[in-house]
């Protein structure tokens, strides 16, 4: 068995050989079913999840066949308001964590992450424009190694971009922790970025996400006992990380443009032009 | 449909990433495969301050501050590297001599691989902490090199490679990229030499293959210094691996189950899992608690008992009905039985294990005789060991086990050393320093005890002294109960205030001191602690209130505004968490500017303190009471003697010397209540050694009085403890530190009942505390009134010791303490030697909302940890104490023979117990020391007779009143000064 988060001192190493700002390799698709209205593919170190959204789309009896949950966003009732509502669906497959776990359908903790990243996307997405509609969003969790909020967020903004619906910004997300725990009352204590899972077990933890370039957060969520004092390095780090993130996932939006252009699924708008081609 | 698949080169990355694939196995029994990543990489220093590439490179942490170079530019030279050497150890060399690599003499410059670090770790945690405790230490220059996470070290498992091949792989691997990075960066030939150590043969083949300079620890000791007194610091089993053809004979023990076994047996009930400990009258009989049964099981004999010392945990089967036996009724000594040992004899010394099966056997017929009783108990024996729990031995060489040759030459010798702790069995140690060594207190680990080997093998960590030098036994006793007795370090001074002695309590009340503090300077208070108490934990005051009340008021040193928490200063006093008393020494909790001056309420002097004040009528009961933190003026330091002189003295009439006589009457009537409320009062034998002054030899011994103003005292302290406890309780229901006396199952007074029942014709009652304390008040003998005390010592040691927990981890009717029949109780009055107190304080501070909360005495986990550790640690200073008292009587009664009057405790089948309350000691009397020949003697054990017949003809009752000779007397053989009894008339 590897040595744990305490190691963290001798060295300034983290338990997987990184240091403390740095990302575990980001991996990224879109467009990874042509059916789909849009869907991506995102990893984060073991992370790994797949986004597909559908929509926006007028509400049939059935709700948009996603599968029945939906998270209240920033539409109350359904197909009445005026706002599209962002319905979001997140389903962890059974063999995504080491031990093989059952998770029903009402399980709290799915339900805060969807109502999460309901809320997170709609003050990016432009829902103002699609009244009386849906536009829905299903996550599909592979593998599950730590920061999975923060994967989710990510996977969804690449896959609404896919479909094309009009939103401000990216909306990037990542986890930021730190090196000490709450009670261990370590001066020292360095912020740790984008935790996987052994480190986000043992050490306090905060996930973070902001509005494209700015310093807009738009989702700061933190379930650990952390000291106050700590908070501000923390979140420091974090809003650096999502911009790290923001950069990655432009690049794979710009790569995968770019190679459409090239193969001429689609033609070159206009405003295209003076996108570089190689 | 795209495909999601890709290939890995078109990663730029794929080349820096690794996976770590292990499997593991939960509690469960469910095996679990990991897959972790692992990032390469190039930016792992080699943290040599000869290296300038790697500088460019250092890593940083969030604030910008690099990591400094440990390894020494000019490391030590060998007789082989004189140009110098850095150490690359593996697992092995970590193992099995960890205590080497302590040394202040050698081994400088090391660097310990990751990969070494996390074998370590899965395979001892405490050697693994050791070990980082090296790598934090400046001078010892220790490096973590985490060689699993750079790029040219890190190496992929290969087919059909086990583990440890490939972690030994990995370790050379290491160790060739150290030698080459440095060769680069040095002029040919000035490089430092990175030298593995290995006690594998293996893989020392296969470095000296791949040109790596690699020994084992004995091969690179020998090339040191002073490598001769190092070579004894290498354990046993190593040699053993490195000798070839070392024959082992036949097994003297079974073979332990496997793990896997034991787990799924203590699952279905068919084995138990307990803590072993050893009779302290009879070294082959053990017994082990398990919660299956009520009462212990009783594990006899040497193959039954399997290795397993005194602390393991164990487990064990329940023998069949037809084996179990009565505990024993005989006293069986380990140093008789097995005193002609050879230390170098291979197993099966038929000698021996004839001398102690008879020894057993003689048992064996007696249950056998009777067996239509009900008394045998369930025996049963040990299948294997969950955890040792070895820790180092104070003891010293057994003078019988030494060859004269020996004594002379350095030739590596067997020899046994007797551990001090009776319990402990001996251990055989090899050496070469013999010589030097008899006739020392040394200190000595046991590495192993295999199925071969009748006792258990160990080797030699350091020598304290010559026997009986106080010095050599102070610290000896010191180890044994793992006191923390260094000095403290800077750190922790650091944390004291700038002003030294000078500090005062500032004049201005605007200070922010002040902020909060409740001005008590008029009030007339005063301290009452034994003679020479130097450090002053409690005073108190009284005065009458214009309603006809009384306000009472306890105030304590304000300890917590000195030690913040989480400094180095509460750190060290958390780890030490009380103040160890002995008979000539104390060993602080806290620095010595602390407890005894700026903290300790002296007289005289401006003292912050922290209060609890009562508003009681004149029945003591209490109208209201509060809490708070004041500054406070001690008019006078009395010893107990004096407040009572001055009580008793009609005279003295001035307002403190009425004030302590409001505090007395009040005491009585607090002390009565809680008396009725069923209170024991308990006894242990307490005496008080007198020294000479001028030299602090031990002169006499005293039996301690007591006196009214002890019991003043110790009821306020009782009183305040308690609003404390319910105060805290209050504000954390959670986390409230506190102290509980669980009651004691009832089983553990069945042998003390019948004992009465048989020989007074007395019941005692368990069912309450109440019950029980009537029953012993009712326990007199009218023409020997101290039976009764002799009766309360024997029901104390039936009792459970009593406990710190924090409130979260017990129900509310488990707060319960027994013995001072109080439904909550903590320890709030000595903070200046307890760290409970201490964190006592700072919960009632918050609790009175003086200050915020501070995370560490919120956080549960932490405060159990504390629990835990101030639970054992409080337990190991009273056994230190009491062990340093019975030294001292030792000492002071040397060379005197005097005649007192003892009382038989425990009668054994070959001897009896009796307990000497002049000197407060117990000594065994055997049958072979009444006369010579032994007499011949029955045992009745339904009436507790012992009758002897032949050479001399006595009969012995339990709880008989004798007379005895008590002289002190140095056993030849073992060294040990003892006191010695002998029978006057019975």
């Amino acid at each position: 068995m590897p040595l744990d988060t305490s190691a963290y001192s001798l060295a300034l190493l983290r338990v997987d050989g990184r240091r403390w700002n740095e990302l575990r390799r980001i991996h990224a698709q879109i467009r990874t079913q042509a059916a789909a209205d849009g869907s991506s593919y995102l990893e984060m170190g073991h992370t790994k999840v797949m986004c597909v959204v559908n929509g926006p789309s007028e509400p049939g009896p059935r709700r948009g066949g996603v599968g029945g949950t939906s998270a209240a966003g920033s539409g109350g009732g359904g197909g009445q308001s005026k706002d599209a509502e962002v319905a979001v669906s997140v389903v962890v497959a059974g063999f995504s964590s080491v031990d093989r776990k059952r998770r029903g359908k009402n399980d709290k903790r799915i339900l805060e992450l969807q109502s999460t990243i309901s809320s997170a996307l709609g003050a990016s997405l432009h829902t103002h424009l699609f009244p009386h509609s849906t536009i829905s969003i299903s996550l599909h969790v592979l593998s599950l190694d730590g920061s999975l909020l923060a994967a989710l967020i990510n996977a969804a903004t690449l896959a609404c971009v896919d479909a094309g619906i009009p939103m401000t910004d990216y909306v990037a997300a990542c986890t930021a922790g730190s090196t000490s725990t709450y009670a261990a009352n370590d001066e020292s204590a360095d912020p740790l970025l984008d935790l996987n899972h052994q480190e986000e077990q043992e050490l306090p933890g905060l996930t973070v996400a902001t509005l494209g370039d700015s310093d807009r957060v738009a989702v700061l969520v933190c379930e650990s006992r952390v000291q106050v004092g700590r908070l501000e390095g923390m979140l420091a780090v974090g809003v650096d990380g999502c911009k790290q993130v923001r950069g990655i996932i432009d690049r794979v939006v710009r790569d995968k443009g770019r190679r459409m252009l090239q193969e001429g699924t689609v033609e070159k708008g206009v405003g295209l032009e003076d996108m570089d081609l190689d | 449909m795209a495909s999601i698949k890709r290939s890995l080169e078109s990663d730029p990355f794929a080349a820096n990433i690794a996976s770590k694939v292990y499997v593991r196995s939960t509690k469960s029994g469910k095996v679990q495969k990991i897959v972790r990543e692992v990032y390469l990489r190039q930016d792992i220093p080699c943290s040599s301050k000869l290296c300038r590439a790697c500088l460019k490179t250092a890593p940083k942490d969030a604030a910008g501050r690099p990591i400094p170079f440990v390894l020494s530019d000019r490391p030590a030279g060998t007789s082989q590297f004189p140009q110098g050497h850095y150490l690359v150890p593996d697992t092995n060399a970590f193992l099995n001599a960890m205590d080497l690599f302590e040394q202040s003499s050698a081994f400088y410059d090391v660097v310990v691989l990751q990969i070494v670090l996390e074998e370590l770790r899965n395979r001892s945690l405490p050697l693994y902490n050791r070990l980082v405790g090296l790598t934090k230490s400046e001078d010892k220059r220790f490096y973590v090199f985490f060689n699993e996470f750079r790029l040219e070290t890190y190496i992929a498992r290969d087919d059909g490679e086990t583990v440890n091949d490939r972690n030994d792989r990995a370790v050379r691997k290491a160790t060739k990229w150290y030698g080459e990075h440095l060769a680069r960066s040095q002029p040919k030939g000035q490089a430092p030499a990175v030298v593995m150590l290995s006690n594998d043969r293996d893989n020392l083949r296969k470095a000296k293959l791949d040109g790596i300079p690699a020994f084992s620890l004995v091969e690179y000791v020998k090339q040191l210094k002073d490598g001769e007194s190092l070579l004894d610091m290498i354990p046993e089993s190593e040699d053993g691996e490195l000798s070839k053809d070392k024959r082992l004979g036949e097994p003297i023990y079974p073979e332990y189950f496997t793990v896997s076994k034991m787990m799924t047996g203590v699952k279905a009930g068919l084995l138990h899992q307990g803590i072993f400990s050893v009779s302290p009258y009879n070294y082959l009989e053990g017994s082990i608690r398990v919660p299956a049964f009520p009462k212990a099981l009783v594990i006899l004999g040497r193959e039954n008992i399997n290795r397993a010392v005194d602390g393991d945990v164990v487990v064990v089967e329940v023998l069949p009905k037809d084996q179990w036996k009565e505990p024993s009724t005989q006293v069986i000594e380990e140093d008789n039985i097995t005193k002609n040992e050879n230390p170098d004899a291979e197993a099966g010394d038929d000698f021996v294990a004839g001398k102690e099966r008879k020894a057993l056997q003689e048992e064996v017929k007696r249950t056998h005789s009777k067996t239509t009783e009900g008394h045998a108990q369930p025996t049963a024996k040990v299948v294997g060991v969950i955890k040792r729990n070895w820790r180092q031995y104070v003891g010293h060489i057994d003078q019988s086990s030494v060859s004269q040759s020996a004594q002379q030459g350095r030739k590596q010798e067997s020899v046994f050393v007797i551990p001090m702790d009776k319990k402990i069995p001996k251990i055989r140690l090899r050496t070469r320093q013999v010589g030097e060594l008899v006739g020392k207190r040394i200190l000595v680990t046991i590495d192993s005890w295999d199925r071969g080997s009748r006792h258990p093998t160990g080797h030699f960590v350091r020598s304290l002294g010559e026997l009986e030098t106080k010095a050599a036994e102070t610290e000896a006793l010191l180890l044994e109960y793992d006191v923390q007795y260094r000095p403290f370090p800077k750190t922790v001074l650091d944390c004291l205030p700038k002003e030294g002695h000078d500090w005062k309590v500032p004049e201005s009340t605007d200070d922010p001191g002040w902020r909060d503090r409740e001005d008590l300077r008029n009030l007339l208070i005063c301290s009452i602690d034994p003679i020479g108490c130097q450090d002053i934990d409690d005073a108190l005051h009284a005065r009458p209130l214009p309603n006809g009340n009384i306000e009472v008021g306890v105030h304590i040193a304000d300890v917590s505004h000195f030690v913040k928490p989480s400094n180095a200063m509460d750190a060290e006093a958390s780890i030490r968490a009380t103040t160890v008393y002995l008979v000539d020494k104390r060993i602080d909790m806290l620095p010595m500017l602390l407890g005894t001056d700026l903290c300790s309420l002296k007289p005289y002097v401006e003292r912050y303190a922290f209060s609890v004040i009562w508003e009681m009528n004149p029945n003591a009961d209490i109208v209201n009471a509060r809490f708070t933190k004041s500054v406070i003026k001690s008019r006078e330091a009395f010893s107990y003697e004096q407040a009572q002189l001055r009580v008793n003295d009609a005279s003295q009439q001035d307002e403190l010397t009425r004030s302590i006589r409001t505090l007395l009457a009040l005491s009585k009537k607090l002390k009565h209540k809680r008396m009725d409320a069923g209170a024991l009062s308990l006894s242990s034998p307490e005496v008080k050694v007198q020294m000479e002054s001028e030299t602090s030899d031990p002169i006499d011994v005293k039996i301690k009085e007591l006196l009214d103003t002890m019991s003043l005292v110790e009821e306020f302290m009782l009183l305040a403890n308690t609003s404390v406890a319910a105060k805290i309780y209050d504000a954390f229901p959670q986390t409230a530190i506190l102290r509980r006396h669980a009651a004691p199952p009832k089983t553990n007074f069945d042998e003390l009942s019948n004992q009465l029942r048989v020989k007074k014709g007395v019941e005692l009652s368990v069912e309450s505390s109440r019950a029980l304390a009537d029953s012993l008040d009712a326990c007199v003998d009218p023409k020997e009134p101290f039976f009764n005390t002799l009766i309360r010592i024997m029901a104390t040691r039936c009792m459970m010791s009593a406990e710190y927990f924090c409130s979260g981890t017990q129900s509310y009717p488990e707060f319960r303490h027994y013995g001072l029949a109080s439904e909550i109780y903590t320890h709030f009055t000595s903070p200046i030697r307890r760290y409970a107190d201490l964190v006592a304080h700072r919960q009632l501070a918050a609790a009175i909302e003086y200050e915020i909360v501070d995370p560490s005495v919120r956080s549960r986990g932490r405060l159990e940890a504390v629990c835990k550790n101030i639970n054992v640690r409080h337990r190991n200073a009273q056994l230190a104490g009491r062990a340093s008292i019975a030294y001292y009587v030792g000492q002071a009664l040397r060379g005197k023979a005097t005649e007192e009057d003892g009382f038989v405790m425990k009668i054994f089948s070959n001897g009896f117990v009796v307990l000497v309350p002049r000197f407060g000691i117990e000594g065994l009397i055997r049958l072979r020391d009444l006369a010579d020949p032994e007499p011949v003697a029955t045992y009745d054990a339904e009436t507790y007779t012992l009758t002897t017949t032949g050479s001399r003809e006595i009969t012995v009752e339990l709880f008989q009143k004798v007379r005895v000779k008590v002289t002190d007397q140095k056993d030849e053989t073992t060294g040990k000064r003892g006191v010695k009894m002998e029978l006057v008339r019975a």
